[in-house]
């Protein structure tokens, strides 16, 4: 099926602006971050003035014992600077690091309550990356960029207070370096950013590459197909390193140019000194102060013009964040109608991805309290889009769905989910504990609990048996679970939601048949009490089930007991004989 | 190529990549040194200036001191951008020819490098190790520059005056040590507490991969506060490593400045005595700053060094592990008849398993365990060699042949075989030249996927075949390994996640396709075992009863047991 592709939403400038300054909203620690690093950063600024007074007074040929008095205000300036510098840079990140953790938490909260319909059009892919690389990306310009570009702009806006102060003329002088570094940032702005995203795309292909590689490496070994894949990692690896080759280019070039306006500006205030010294306008401790003030500029101009580019990218992260918090959340009703009891009913449930091709083609199903009802039928005839739509998952094109009496569309996202529980094919075992990775089903689950959920579908024992039990690390960088016993962990989570209507979507294929059958047996036993619809195409399910239906084209075409159906000469009675051939000695 | 070709000395690694680039590592630390001597001129020069040139009013002196001035920058510039340019090309090459190593150890036909392992921690050492091992090129180069600073401003210092530069010469480098000192305890802690910081990630990309396993049991919320507990655990952590690095950044400009301070007080005297000229007093305290940036540059470099011999430690591990199938440079006699035996074979589960397939025979194997099955394919498709006993193919072991050879006769398509990026044609032409291909996607039943493709054949599958359902992707595996026209094709339960009516399609074209060819299934579908000549039981661990399907059925109530749900 080709779905429509529809990337989430980026915010617009003005509106990560406003979102930007809304997180940055504790005023008073934002102040008292401020008042810290401008108080300490003067104070360092202050050493060259008093070098260059300790210069005036020993040109004068003053007293040796006139050097104390400048020698213990250096020392005083160390210290206020010492002190408010980790004062400052600890409130910065207290003030950031808040202002992310909201921020994040914000997105991952909205991203997991979007209709599944909406986040498949986008593609995990492109939410994944939200909520990992631009969540880092923006962490990393908080932790490292923001605090050196908050106190290079510091230092760079007091020094030319500083040189100011000296004389006007001086200050004038530094600045004519600005034309070449506001030139080179220009520069440097223009080829970085589509340099460095190149750079980030061959980096993502080669690991995209190696992990394909590296994890198909059985297949790549009995197909003899490594010189291939050695062939297509070499490509991928030599592409970024091109790439990073071509960052690093860009970047030595910018530095270097950088250095002509640092000659340019120590050359302009040497002159100007010069010339004020020679008509007495200046002493040369003022000409001393200004020339270290300015050769001490050196470092904080790189940073801040190296990081401008960081900024913008930290930028593009924070929009693409706050495209997502200012996504409408799904319309919950305030207090849903409960439904009267575990029964299903649709009618005349169509359904078109693409429009023009129903997936479902009116089907018309009532479901009793309690009845266990198999879904048959050849793949593609619509029986996995069935089962989503009764979940509540994907919204129909037409055509009701009513859970014990209630429609879907007043019941609303959290209490369908109360109702309902689907497990697909899919299996996914939580990073965790075992025991976390069940508890996302009912949080407030005991231990106890938990083993009799286990019990129920057959796991008690294997868990028992791993290192740590319950407590065991599952899922990514714990211990690696097969995909049958991932399997019965969702069927204990199901055991545990206790939901009055269950759909299995081929929840016990893909695992050997051997496997399959225990899984069913877990199934059946997680099953027991509820209403139930099974998709499967192991017929034992269905001669198991209380109903069989059969889907062919997205149309109902057969249903009724398997008894009944074997006999009658239809579809399923085909299936069945296929099913059944070799299996009947 | 005999297993020892594939040990590489350990700690070779990190010496192997610096000494592979020796050429590019020397002149770009040449250069780098260049730089930072120019670096280490600059408050020197300036200095001079203004004792020559504005203290005097000499304006002939002023222009010779802005020529040395421009030279000198002339020079550090040219110097940077092109040192920095060839030790990042060391790095880079030497970072990726580890990688192509990494990738040549972990897909060598010998195996016994990834197994066990998970792709995410063999990827973390084929990139990020890799890089690490490689970064040790460019911190040569930086700990070099930084030297040459060191000892150009020491120089110059004792030039100046005896006692100004013995003072900052004996007094800075202990002064930096005891900051680093100061500060490793808290930069320890932070480095830990930066690691827990970095689970809030992990938790959100975990929950996305799982959400449509979330939604099915309605466990967002649960999810939601899940996150928030792990974001808010990652704040508090990353709040006391913030503070903890303020802390250190706090003290250091602390006491460097405090150091200044005597450094000007002395330096004031010595002028005031007469001892020093002033311009020597500027560039002294000039020098005094710039000295700060070598000296701490060099516990970096220490760090750095410690990281890449870490990595490069991690990255030798891989390259050193031990094969999984030694012995063996034959190639099979020509053409392969392709009749497979198994003599007296223990491995794993397996327990004295004899069995004996003849060239051409379409034969199944059902076993009662399915860590039996999966023993009994790992040894044909010579992932491993058993513990006793042989697997022979046309009468000579396994292991007097070479491994590729090997399995240019003998295709094993595992159940979970994967497929790779690309096109599905890509992927079905991999190992497979001929004109099977189009008689292999019949037989696999593989035509309604390529017409659901948007571009058919030539449609992109996208990492790992995620674009393609579970029973979808078998087919094509299926597809792939009839597409290879191998003598001897095992299959191991090829088609768990096909509906009945394809099942026993699949098993009929199969059948037909390989006529005459030697094809083992290792199943316990009834479709597939019906279609066989012969079905063998495997159980305890050895080979039961053998029969057809049918027989089989009839005669043993074991092998019902077995195959029937």
């Amino acid at each position: 099926m080709t779905l429509a592709y529809e990337q989430l939403p980026v915010a617009a400038a003005p509106q990560t602006r406003r979102a930007a300054l809304a997180l940055a909203r504790p005023r008073r620690l934002a102040l008292a971050a401020a008042a810290a690093l401008v108080v300490g950063t003067a104070a360092g600024l202050a050493v060259p003035a008093i070098l260059g007074h300790i210069v005036d007074l020993v040109t004068d040929r003053r007293g040796v014992a006139e050097l104390t008095g400048p020698a213990i205000l250096l020392l005083a300036a160390a210290v206020v600077q010492g002190v408010l510098t980790a004062v400052g840079q600890a409130l910065v990140a207290r003030l950031g690091e808040g202002a992310l953790a909201e921020l994040r938490e914000r997105v991952v909260e909205r991203v997991l309550m979007l209709p599944l319909q909406r986040i498949e059009r986008a593609g995990s892919g492109d939410l994944v990356a939200r909520v990992s690389d631009d969540v880092a990306e923006i962490a990393e310009a908080v932790r490292q960029a923001l605090p050196r570009m908050a106190s290079s702009a510091l230092i760079v806006g007091l020094t030319l207070v500083g040189l100011a102060a000296l004389d006007w003329r001086l200050a004038l002088a530094g600045l004519v370096a600005v034309p070449i570094q506001a030139h080179t940032l220009r520069w440097y702005l223009r080829h970085s950013a589509p340099v460095y995203a190149a750079e980030r795309r061959a980096a993502a292909a080669r690991a995209q590459q190696l992990l394909d590689s590296v994890s198909g490496a059985g297949s790549v070994r009995a197909f003899g197909l490594a010189p291939d894949h050695i062939a297509r990692v070499e490509r991928r690896s030599l592409d970024a390193l091109a790439l990073t080759m071509r960052a690093v280019n860009l970047i030595t070039r910018f530095f270097a140019r950088l250095n002509a306006a640092e000659l340019l500006g120590v050359a302009a205030i040497l002159s100007t000194g010069f010339v004020l010294v020679r008509s007495g306008q200046i002493t040369v401790g003022q000409a001393t102060a200004a020339a270290l003030y300015f050769i001490r500029l050196f470092d904080p101009i790189n940073i801040l013009l190296a990081l401008v580019d960081d900024a913008q990218r930290a930028g593009a992260s924070l929009s693409r964040l706050v495209g997502v918090t200012a996504m409408d959340p799904p319309d919950e009703p305030p207090a849903p109608p409960r439904p009267a009891d575990a029964s299903v009913v649709l009618q005349d449930v169509r359904h078109a991805y693409v429009s023009g091709y129903d997936v479902l083609d009116g089907i018309d199903l009532e479901i009793r309290p309690g009845e266990r009802i198999a879904l048959i039928g050849v793949s593609g005839a619509g029986k996995t889009t069935l089962a989503r739509v009764v979940a509540g998952i994907q919204r129909p094109t037409a055509g009701r769905v009513l859970l014990g009496g209630v429609e879907l569309a007043q019941l609303g996202r959290a209490a369908t989910a109360r109702s309902v529980g689907l497990v697909s094919q899919e299996v996914h075992v939580f990073a965790g504990t075992l025991a976390d990775d069940l508890r996302m089903a009912r949080s407030s689950a005991g231990d106890d609990e938990l083993a009799a959920a286990l019990e129920r579908v057959g796991a008690l024992e294997w868990v028992r048996a791993l290192p740590d039990g319950l407590a065991t690390a599952v899922g990514d960088g714990g211990q690696r679970l097969t995909a049958q016993r991932a399997q019965q962990l969702a069927l204990a989570r199901i055991v545990l939601a206790d939901h009055p209507i269950v759909i299995l979507d081929e929840a016990t294929a893909e695992s050997g048949s051997t496997g399959a059958r225990a899984l069913e047996a877990a199934a059946a036993a997680a099953l027991e009490g509820r209403t139930a619809l099974v998709v499967a195409h192991r017929l034992t399910q269905a001669a198991a089930a209380d109903r069989v239906v059969v889907m062919e084209s997205g149309r109902i075409v057969e249903q009724g007991t398997h008894a009944d159906l074997v006999t009658a000469d239809g579809p399923y009675a085909a299936l069945w004989s296929a099913w059944s051939d070799g299996r009947n000695a | 190529m005999s297993p020892g070709a594939l040990r590489i000395a350990h700690g070779g690694v990190l010496r192997g990549a610096i000494w592979g680039q020796r050429r590019r590592v020397a002149i770009g630390s040449a250069l780098l040194i260049a730089h930072q001597a120019g670096e280490a001129m600059v408050p020197v020069i300036v200095g001079a200036t203004i004792d020559r040139a504005i203290v005097t009013g000499d304006a002939g002196a002023l222009g010779v001191w802005l020529g040395v001035l421009a030279v000198t920058f002339a020079v550090l510039s040219v110097s940077y951008r092109f040192g920095d340019r060839f030790v990042e090309r060391a790095s880079q090459t030497a970072a990726h020819d580890l990688r192509l190593a990494l990738t040549r150890r972990i897909l060598h036909p010998r195996g016994g490098a990834a197994e066990g392992r998970p792709s995410g921690g063999l990827l973390s050492i084929a990139t990020s190790d890799a890089s690490r091992v490689g970064e040790v090129n460019v911190v040569i180069g930086v700990g070099a520059s930084a030297v040459a600073g060191i000892t150009v401003a020491a120089a110059a210092l004792l030039q100046i005056s005896l006692v100004l530069g013995a003072l900052v010469l004996v007094g800075l480098p202990p002064l930096l040590v005891l900051i680093h000192l100061l500060g490793r305890p808290l930069v320890r802690r932070a480095a830990s507490e930066q690691a827990e910081a970095a689970g809030a990630t992990g938790v959100a990309a975990d929950l996305i991969a799982g959400l449509r396993v979330l939604k099915g049991i309605g466990a967002e919320s649960a999810a939601i506060e899940r996150y928030r507990d792990s974001s808010r655990r990652s704040l508090a952590a990353t709040l006391r490593a913030a503070g903890a690095e303020a802390t250190v950044a706090g003290v250091g400009i602390l006491l460097t400045g405090a150091f200044l301070a005597l450094v000007a007080l002395i330096g004031g005297r010595l002028v005031a005595d007469g001892r020093i000229e002033l311009g020597e007093f500027i560039a002294a305290v000039g020098l005094t700053g710039f000295l700060t940036g070598p000296l701490s540059l060099s516990s970096y470099v220490v760090l750095d060094l410690a990281r890449g011999r870490a990595s490069a430690g991690r990255v030798a591990g891989l390259l050193d592990s031990p094969v999984a199938v030694t012995g063996g440079t034959r190639a099979p006699s020509p053409p392969p008849a392709g009749a497979v035996a198994l003599r007296d074979v223990r491995h794993r589960g397996l327990d004295g398993l004899n069995l004996e397939i003849s060239a051409g025979e379409h034969a199944a194997i059902v076993a009662t365990d399915a860590a039996d099955g999966a023993a009994l394919v790992e040894l044909l498709a010579r992932a491993a060699d058993p513990q006793a006993g042989s697997v022979q193919l046309d009468g000579v072991a396994y292991t007097e042949l070479d491994p590729d050879l090997l399995r240019a006769v003998v295709r094993v398509s595992a159940h979970d075989a994967e497929l790779f990026d690309g096109s599905l044609s890509d992927n079905l032409r991999a190992a497979a030249p001929g004109e099977r291909v189009d008689a292999a996607l019949v037989a696999a039943d593989v035509a309604d996927v390529v017409a659901a493709l948007p571009g058919g054949l030539d449609a992109t599958l996208g990492e790992r075949g995620r674009s393609l359902s579970g029973g979808q992707r078998q087919r094509v595996a299926l597809a792939r390994a009839l597409a290879a026209d191998a003598a001897v094709l095992v299959l191991h339960d090829p088609t768990t996640a096909v509906d009945a009516v394809t099942e026993a399609r699949i098993a009929a074209r199969v059948r037909d396709l390989r006529a005459g060819q030697t094809t083992i299934v290792v199943t316990s579908s009834p479709a597939l075992l019906a279609a066989a000549d012969r079905v063998v039981l495997l159980a305890g661990g050895r080979a039961g009863a053998t029969g057809s399907h049918m027989q089989l059925m009839h005669r043993d109530a074991h092998y019902r047991a077995a195959v029937l749900a």
